[in-house]
């Protein structure tokens, strides 16, 4: 087991109107773990990813970041956002500001890092992801490939504590894919926490340290990759994986 | 269109700037020269150059104050419409059913004459009612511009902002407010553009802008075709100047080159 808990999730619920999508869910994301978290779509994996940072406030239960609940405050949250970058299906990168611009602009405005010491940084951060030529383009002249490395960098630009993935690769193009996973394992590689919500199955057995199965609103089982893998433990999961072409 | 000279391998900012600036000096230029160009107009034009060319300075004084007004006011009551608190959406509301469900010159004719009646302290001078009612106008219809361009920038956008840490000032100022004025800016500059010419209603309560001195003189002179032309060709200039500042500026939010 690695490093020492940093986000705990206690007994969280969430429903959107009547319908629950969180059901008392509890775990840990210890420092330098990469978790992935699997299942059927409408599960609730996204909903507690945005409820880690906030983007959708949870009804009741507990999240603390550090030791740090995760409420309303908005000072508070700020510096939660800032340790915990995320990465988003849709990329959502600003369409009206270049690559660079995109990159900087947190740095800029939170850290107030003059704009030249905050493109230095940036450009060390695209020749990270393999786009240091592209740094003057608008992500409309990117492909879909290309923009999500742009927002993995984006993100890693505040220098997080743990990056949150909802479905980093489920908007792209099958020839897409791999050069996104690419980027994402050299960052577990590098120590990297990690939580991921992903349909893909290969790189979850390849790089997690554990898996989480989500199942209506809960955490229906979690294993290591090998023996989530290995030895399904339900035939639910077995049909789930099998489905994903595991 | 000025945008077409320009050389090729001009940038898109450079031809933007270009035009800018090329428009705005034809502007000044123009109303500068406007004394001179009107005295060699035929009679009866000619004899009054100098009250034409105050009438125009001050339609387009008046045009700029108004839309400087507009302008804020409709950022200000499109933030209220879109606000948490319901006194500041109920208010917003209130303005626009009041501005949009009345006639413009009724407006004008209530805040020079019934105002005072109201409170004696808001007896203002003709030019201060007219920018008032223009400005009270044309705020109500940009907040709608305004509005939609906010309305249309994607969720994600913000939600990406908030995540990076940033506060809603910067999520506003540096990711939702400039993605919702390019929307925006297309209706915002038709309402620049009527807003000129609804400056000629002000005629009503005396203030002398380009129509009023247009029809004293076609009274005085029994002249309609040649004063009213002239009056219509130097709001024609004055909206055509106009359009191509605006258009230059749109074409520097093009960022995705879709504008031909």
């Amino acid at each position: 087991m690695k490093g020492r808990p940093y986000i705990v999730v206690d007994r969280v619920c969430k429903s959107f109107g009547p319908q629950p999508v969180l059901r008392e869910v509890s775990t840990q994301f210890r420092t330098g773990e990469v978790s992935v978290i699997i299942g059927a779509s409408g599960s609730g994996k996204s909903t507690l990813l945005r409820a880690i940072n906030r983007l959708e406030p949870h009804d009741s239960g507990s999240i603390t970041i550090d030791g740090v609940p995760v409420g309303s405050d908005e000072a508070t949250l700020q510096r939660q956002r800032i340790a915990v970058g995320m990465v988003f299906q849709q990329f959502n990168l600003f369409g009206h500001m270049t690559v660079l611009d995109n990159l900087t602009l947190a740095p800029r405005r939170i850290h107030k890092t003059p704009r030249g010491e905050a493109n230095v940084q940036a450009m060390a951060l695209l020749r990270r992801v393999g786009l240091q030529e592209h740094a003057a383009r608008y992500p409309w002249q990117l492909s879909g490939g290309q923009q999500q490395r742009v927002a993995i960098a984006r993100a890693l630009a505040m220098r997080p504590q743990v990056m949150l993935f909802d479905e980093p690769t489920s908007a792209l193009d099958p020839e897409m894919v791999q050069e996104v996973l690419d980027v994402m394992r050299e960052l577990a590689h590098a120590g990297m926490t990690m939580v991921i919500v992903t349909h893909e199955m290969g790189f979850a057995r390849e790089v997690a340290d554990r898996v989480l199965f989500f199942d209506q609103g809960r955490i229906a089982h979690e294993a290591p990759p090998a023996e989530f893998f290995g030895q399904p433990a339900s035939e639910r999961i077995r049909a789930f994986i099998g489905r994903m072409g595991g | 269109m000025f945008l077409v000279p320009w050389p090729a391998r001009w940038t898109r900012l450079q031809r933007s700037n270009a035009t800018l600036v090329a428009a705005l000096l034809l502007l000044v230029l123009f109303m500068a020269a406007l004394g001179w160009l009107f005295s060699w107009l035929p009679e009866p034009i000619g004899s009054s150059a100098r009250a034409f060319a105050q009438g125009t300075r001050t339609t387009l004084w008046l045009t700029l104050v108004s839309g400087a007004v507009g302008l804020a006011l409709g950022t200000a009551t499109a933030l209220a419409r879109t606000s948490r608190w319901v006194v500041l959406r109920w208010a917003a509301r209130f303005y626009l059913w009041v501005v949009r469900g009345t006639p413009l010159l009724v407006q004008i004719l209530f805040v020079y004459f019934a105002l005072p009646v109201l409170a004696p302290s808001l007896r203002l001078p003709e030019f201060t009612a007219a920018v008032l009612a223009l400005g009270l106008n044309a705020g109500a219809y940009n907040s709608e511009a305004i509005r939609a361009g906010l309305l249309a920038v994607p969720q994600g956008q913000t939600e990406a902002a908030r995540a990076l840490g940033l506060g809603r000032r910067h999520v506003f100022l540096d990711v939702v407010m400039p993605q919702a004025f390019k929307m925006a800016l297309p209706p915002l500059v038709s309402n620049f553009v009527a807003l000129l010419k609804d400056s000629s209603l002000a005629y009503a309560i005396g203030v002398v802008e380009l129509t009023n001195v247009g029809n004293r003189l076609q009274a005085q002179t029994f002249q309609p075709i040649a004063t009213l032309s002239t009056v219509a060709l130097t709001y024609l200039v004055l909206t055509t100047l106009v359009t191509q500042a605006t258009q230059a500026i749109e074409y520097r939010f093009d960022i995705e080159g879709r504008a031909q």
